[in-house]
């Protein structure tokens, strides 16, 4: 009885989503993109603190399959709290499966970093999020090598993974995703001053070129610190409203509404586009790859 | 924060933490001075039997799967495992008084060092946890993990792999990954908080 319960209560909700979806799309034509979608470009989406199973999560998962059909992206990186609360396979379904599944559908595929809220074992061993049983690992696409990490447990064997798989690499772009901001003008929670400690030095060394994290619920851009790009991005599920205090090292800001990025990478620019839940477009623009900095030229 | 073991429990570690040698683990574990490779090896030893009884009663959690149902059942099933075999755990079974008193030395001499003023940010900046500890309970799977500064995790001693070192509030826990089980934990771990 209460398997049937489930079957009906699953069917009900794939005819729900699904049926949004379309008329997602057909009500959205004309939609406004930033980027330049060259061909053989690296092109992803951007979403963190996303997993409430909240409709605002579902919103924001319809207008990302919306630009998909438009962009193309076909990979998503999780800026952690991927899944709040418990973690059964109900949870997992309706903070994931549910919201993302005409992206899956699609061929999408996640990535996913490990935030507080997150179960370090359950998430790393549930294979859509392609963590192969590891709270931290590397991945490359195109000209780009990705590194996610787990700030909630930054120990010794974890940065000497980090090093030892920075030495190693030989991308033009280097990308890390993490959960806990280095930099943030967040009221909420601020940056992480002694993570900033241990992994700017790493940043600086290896020429890290942009970094992506959440935690924070609303978006910041911040100016490039040490010559690398910082992006904070928690609003993809909850979101804080008037969260920030402006500082000096804000580029722009937005916590208003929930939001997800899209990232395009070709040869030596990175162009990025920020979106409402509505579809409005908050933030865009375009950084050169910079140059090593001259401690990781003196390192090479 | 609340204590699962009472007064009585809080003034052994309360004499513990003052180096009073008392015990409620075994003659080793005197809170005589130690140095930290002794410490080390018997926070290792103390870890490694634990992990040798898990794996003797509950196996080894399953790879990753695409089932939702496999994944969050296998950790639970684990869990229900392990709180069998270890039925009548006590607090101090691993963290030992003399480890547990190292540890808290560690933590505070790292929290007046050079990185003692990222550390107390950072520790200002997580979000905060504020729950009732039980040994061999699951931690509860709808509270959030508190991040642990690095600087803090590279003053303590490497754990096996399976295991992790947790800050909840001032308590330091000793969680089981795999299965989710708080197999110890050491009561004000951190120094009181300063007041500003």
């Amino acid at each position: 009885m209460k398997h049937r319960k489930s079957t009906q209560w699953l069917i009900i909700s794939l005819v729900f989503v699904t049926t949004l979806v379309q008329a997602q799309v057909a009500a959205k034509p004309n939609l406004t993109i930033k980027l330049p979608l060259q061909k053989n470009s690296v092109r992803f989406a951007v979403i963190g603190d996303s997993g409430t199973g909240d409709k605002e999560q579902y919103e924001v998962a319809r207008e990302m399959e919306t630009y998909r059909q438009a962009v193309e992206f076909d990979f998503v990186i999780m800026l952690g709290d991927n899944i709040y609360g418990g973690h059964s396979a109900r949870d997992l379904s309706q903070k994931f499966e549910l919201p993302y599944k005409p992206l899956l559908d699609a061929g999408v595929k996640f990535y996913a970093s490990l935030g507080n809220h997150d179960d370090p074992d359950i998430e790393s061993r549930y294979r859509p999020f392609n963590m192969n049983g590891e709270r931290y690992y590397t991945f490359k696409r195109g000209d780009t090598q990705f590194y996610a990490l787990d700030s909630t447990y930054m120990d010794a064997k974890q940065l000497t993974w980090f090093e030892k798989n920075l030495q190693n690499a030989s991308a033009p772009w280097k990308i890390s995703f993490f959960h806990h901001p280095l930099y943030n003008d967040g009221k909420m929670h601020g940056p992480d001053m002694d993570l900033r400690s241990r992994l700017v030095p790493f940043f600086q060394l290896y020429g890290m070129n942009a970094v992506f994290s959440g935690h924070e619920h609303a978006y910041e851009r911040i100016k490039p610190e040490d010559n690398v790009y910082y992006f904070i991005l928690g609003n993809s599920g909850k979101l804080v409203h008037n969260d920030f205090h402006r500082s000096e090292k804000m580029e722009t800001s937005f916590d208003r509404d929930r939001t997800f990025m899209l990232v395009e990478i070709v040869e030596d620019s990175l162009y990025f586009q920020t979106i409402s839940r509505s579809g409005e477009t908050i933030d865009s623009g375009q950084i050169a790859r910079q140059a090593a900095s001259v401690k990781a030229a003196g390192a090479k | 924060m609340k204590r699962a073991w009472g007064a009585t429990g809080l003034a052994l570690a309360m004499l513990a933490s003052l180096g009073v040698g008392i015990s409620y683990g075994d003659a080793t574990s005197q809170s005589k001075p130690a140095s930290a490779k002794d410490v080390a090896t018997e926070l290792q030893a103390r870890a490694q039997q634990y992990l040798d009884l898990r794996k003797q009663f509950a196996g080894t959690p399953p790879k990753s799967t695409d089932s939702p149902e496999v994944v969050a059942g296998s950790q639970r099933a684990l869990g229900n495992k392990i709180q069998v075999a270890r039925a009548g755990a006590k607090q101090g079974e691993v963290f030992t008084p003399r480890v547990a008193n190292y540890l808290r030395k560690r933590l505070a001499s790292a929290l007046k060092g050079a990185h003692g003023k990222q550390i107390h940010s950072s520790l200002r900046s997580a979000e905060p946890v504020n729950i009732e500890l039980h040994i061999n309970q699951n931690y509860p799977e709808n509270v959030p993990l508190q991040s642990t500064p690095p600087s803090l995790l590279l003053t303590l001693p490497q754990l096996p792999d399976g295991l992790e070192y947790r800050l909840l509030g001032r308590e330091l826990v000793l969680r089981d990954m795999e299965a989710n089980i708080v197999v110890d934990y050491i009561p004000n771990a951190l120094p009181t908080a300063k007041t500003k």
